[in-house]
């Protein structure tokens, strides 16, 4: 690790640990809800982006986080248990399904995990003393503790900002690890990675449910954010929205789910100020836009600028020798430009 | 492994950002909810005052969320034209509706409305939905931010204890139900009853009230009770149930169009001819009773407190007329209303404009105040025997709702039943 890195991380660190005390209220709301839906981008990422399977039930996760938080609060319940009950209760559902989901495989996975919110949102109405029904339910742990002197907005911003930022360095450290590239052989070819003692079955169930749980935490911050849940927060809309919105970031990319969440979140609030009777026009227009311009997504863009500008350079400069062209490629050089090494698509 | 850089020169990237950092946080922010030096709450100024609408724009429920804008802008752009709404302390102003789409989304509903707090927004009102509104219902007290005349059932945003900063406009469930429990038991003769409701806190609404109206009358007896669920897709074997009891009243509180259409259908298939109670959202004689031939009926029974623009008896009403004509030039909606949202919406602004000229001062308490000092205002386009009241506890600014009888056109007035 280079000690610029470190140096860049502390300032990096630093920023946003003063950021909420400066910015206006409103800009520290919006970044609250773009750490709740980065996470849950995240745990898709795992799943979809870096294991290659399709989860269209990610909401339902974010949802059952959301429902046990609020009961767990309106009980009672010590905050720490509450955050572990939200992870746990929806790391467990997400492990039952994937270990029948996981096993038929291909498209059948996403046929299931299709049924997840379509169940959940009648559920929810249904199961009215836990979720208060159809006008679901309410409970504020996040408001700003008298002694902190903080506004609520600053503190959501580091309960937030606590979470988002575990969540996304295990997610990094576990895709650049054993179970990274575990996943990356399952997403290329199941038979290659049987044929090299990676079990595609298991590596899926652990996938499935890696999201499910970060899903889970997702809900838990939802709940700090919002403060309030109801059968709609799980309609299944909205897990389609974060599929746009992690393929938009950038699929099989860490930094990617940081950009998708911010996408989610950032969007509608623009397309509400061009104008409000055509926010679902303009969000198709730049969600058609984005696929075009830069269809490995957003994080993909300055890997494209740099390629342009080589390109041109190279293009200006035609009278050099012609190997020097290749040299500009080889993997040593991409490894170097991306000391992340996060990234699934680090070939081009 | 490249060439290291001296420890020397992180050390100084960090105390440099430290530095500027905590010079930065040096600089507080203004305290939240303070406008001009003059005392004004935010979003009013002595020429003008914005409103903010979080409603469904997009989605499923666009159709009746667009008329909840369109409502309130056409009442206050013809205001506007005439000069603007002179307030109580003798000033003029001039109303600004400003939109937010929320796509019938909570958490949306809840960044339109910190994003009104940050757009300098003086009072959020006539948004649509119960979700969307309760998700920034704790936000709006905590910020003491008037979320009135919203359009939802809910009684909570009626309770002042609860809700000290919001009020309903429209009748909640309980109105509707009791308001026909009510004529029933003003009629003459015996009644049997059979009761079918949705399992949650809409058909729960509906059924307290009507039960709470017709207790003690000896004249009507309940015979039959079953429930279903919203997500059901028919109700044959509810129906098959209640038929047998021999009813000749059926109270249907059902919200999902497609099964009351099937419900109509059924009952005149099993040879059950009772007259029906529909609430006000699933009684359209288009959408609905056609369909669902109800004039084999009886009587079908609805409650309402709009004029229909759509029915010939008040196709040259004045307040219609107006109505029309101000919904196109300034509300942006050129067709006949098709939800009846946009009418509410127009009278949730006459509302509003009373509430205006008796507020003292440019403030939010007063505003609240004033508010909820409104009593016996019949505002345009309202039903004769309904009026606004905002002065009851526990009561919707609109509480009062008049029974109509399909007459295989249109809803005209019942004065009894029968």
């Amino acid at each position: 690790m280079g000690k610029l890195r470190i140096a860049l991380v502390a300032v990096a660190a630093i920023a946003l640990i003063i950021a909420p005390l400066v910015l206006p209220a409103f800009a520290n709301q919006t970044l609250v809800r773009i750490g709740v839906y980065a996470v849950a981008v995240l745990g898709l990422n795992i799943v979809m982006g870096y294991t290659g399977q399709v989860n269209l039930g990610q909401i339902f996760f974010v949802g059952l986080g959301a429902y046990v938080t609020a009961y767990g609060v309106n009980q009672g319940w010590n905050i720490m248990l509450v955050f572990v009950a939200a992870c746990v209760s929806a790391g467990v559902v997400g492990l039952l399904v994937a270990l029948a989901a996981a096993r038929l495989g291909g498209l059948a996975i996403a046929m299931v995990t299709i049924a997840l919110p379509i169940v959940g949102v009648p559920l929810a109405k249904r199961l009215s003393e836990f979720t208060g029904g159809s006008q679901g339910i309410s409970a504020r742990f996040s408001d700003a503790p008298e002694w902190s002197g903080l506004y609520t907005d600053q503190w959501q911003f580091y309960i937030v900002l606590l979470v988002t930022a575990a969540a996304f360095l295990l997610a990094r450290n576990l895709v650049q690890g054993k179970y990274g590239r575990a996943f990356g052989v399952v997403r290329e070819n199941e038979a290659v990675a049987a044929s090299m003692g990676v079990s595609p079955y298991r590596t899926k169930v652990l996938a499935f449910t890696i999201a499910s749980v970060l899903g889970g935490a997702s809900g838990f911050l939802y709940l700090a954010a919002v403060q309030y849940t109801s059968p709609e927060t799980l309609s299944f809309g909205h897990s389609i929205g974060l599929l746009a919105a992690m393929v938009i970031g950038g699929a099989g990319s860490i930094a990617g789910s940081l950009i998708g969440g911010a996408y989610y979140v950032f969007v509608p609030q623009l397309t509400n100020a061009i104008d409000p009777n055509f926010t679902t026009l303009s969000q198709g227009a730049i969600l058609l836009a984005v696929l075009f311009l830069l269809p490995e997504g957003l994080v993909s863009l300055p890997r494209v600028i740099r390629r342009l500008g080589r390109r041109w350079t190279a293009r200006s400069t035609s009278e050099n020798p012609p190997q020097k062209a290749p040299a500009q490629h080889p993997v040593p050089e991409a490894a170097g430009e991306e000391p992340e090494n996060t990234e699934r698509h680090n070939r081009s | 492994m490249k060439m290291r850089k001296k420890p020397g020169k992180v050390l100084g990237i960090v105390a440099m950002a430290s530095v500027a950092a905590l010079s930065l946080s040096g600089c507080t922010r203004d305290a939240p909810g303070q406008g001009g030096g003059s005392g004004a709450s935010p979003g009013i100024t002595d020429t003008s005052i914005t409103l903010g609408v979080t409603t469904p724009l997009s989605g499923a429920t666009a159709g009746p969320g667009t008329c909840t804008v369109a409502g309130v802008s056409a009442y206050f752009g013809a205001v506007n034209a005439a000069g603007g709404v002179k307030f109580g302390d003798g000033k003029t102003r001039t109303v600004t509706i400003k939109s937010y789409d929320d796509a019938y989304d909570p958490q949306k509903s809840l960044s339109n409305f910190q994003q009104m707090v940050s757009d300098n927004v003086f009072a959020a009102t006539a948004g649509l939905g119960t979700p969307t509104n309760r998700a920034f219902r704790d936000a709006a007290i905590s910020q003491k931010v008037p979320q009135v005349l919203v359009m939802t059932g809910d009684p909570l945003f009626s309770d002042r204890q609860e809700s000290p900063w919001q009020l309903g406009f429209v009748p909640i469930y309980q109105n509707e139900g009791a308001a026909f429990g009510k004529l029933l038991t003003e009629s003459a003769g015996q009644h049997k009853v059979a009761i079918l409701s949705q399992n949650d806190d809409y058909g729960k609404g509906y059924v307290s009230g009507f039960k709470d109206a017709i207790q003690g009358a000896a004249n009507i007896t309940v015979v039959g009770e079953q429930t279903y669920e919203a997500t059901d897709t028919s109700v044959d074997a509810q129906l098959t149930q209640l038929a047998a009891s021999g009813a000749d009243v059926f109270f249907n509180a059902m919200s999902v169009t497609p099964l009351t259409i099937a419900a109509l259908q059924k009952a005149q298939q099993i040879g059950w001819k009772p007259s029906w109670f529909l609430p006000s959202n699933t009684s359209s004689p288009t959408a609905i009773l056609e369909p669902g031939g109800a004039s084999a009926y009886p009587g079908i029974y609805s409650v309402s407190f709009a004029k229909a623009p759509q029915s010939p008896a008040f196709a040259q009403d004045p307040d219609v007329v107006k109505f029309l004509a101000e919904l196109k030039q300034y509300g942006n909606y050129p067709d006949m209303p098709a939800f009846p949202h946009c009418m509410w919406s127009y009278m949730v602004g006459a509302t509003l404009e009373q509430a205006f000229k008796s507020m003292a001062e440019p403030t939010r308490d007063s505003f609240m105040a004033s508010l909820r000092n409104i009593k016996g205002l019949q505002a345009p386009l309202m039903l004769s025997g309904t009026s606004i009241d905002t002065t009851v506890d526990g009561q919707p600014a609109v509480s009062s709702v008049i029974v109509q009888k399909y007459n295989g056109k249109g809803y005209a007035t019942a004065e009894k039943f029968g």
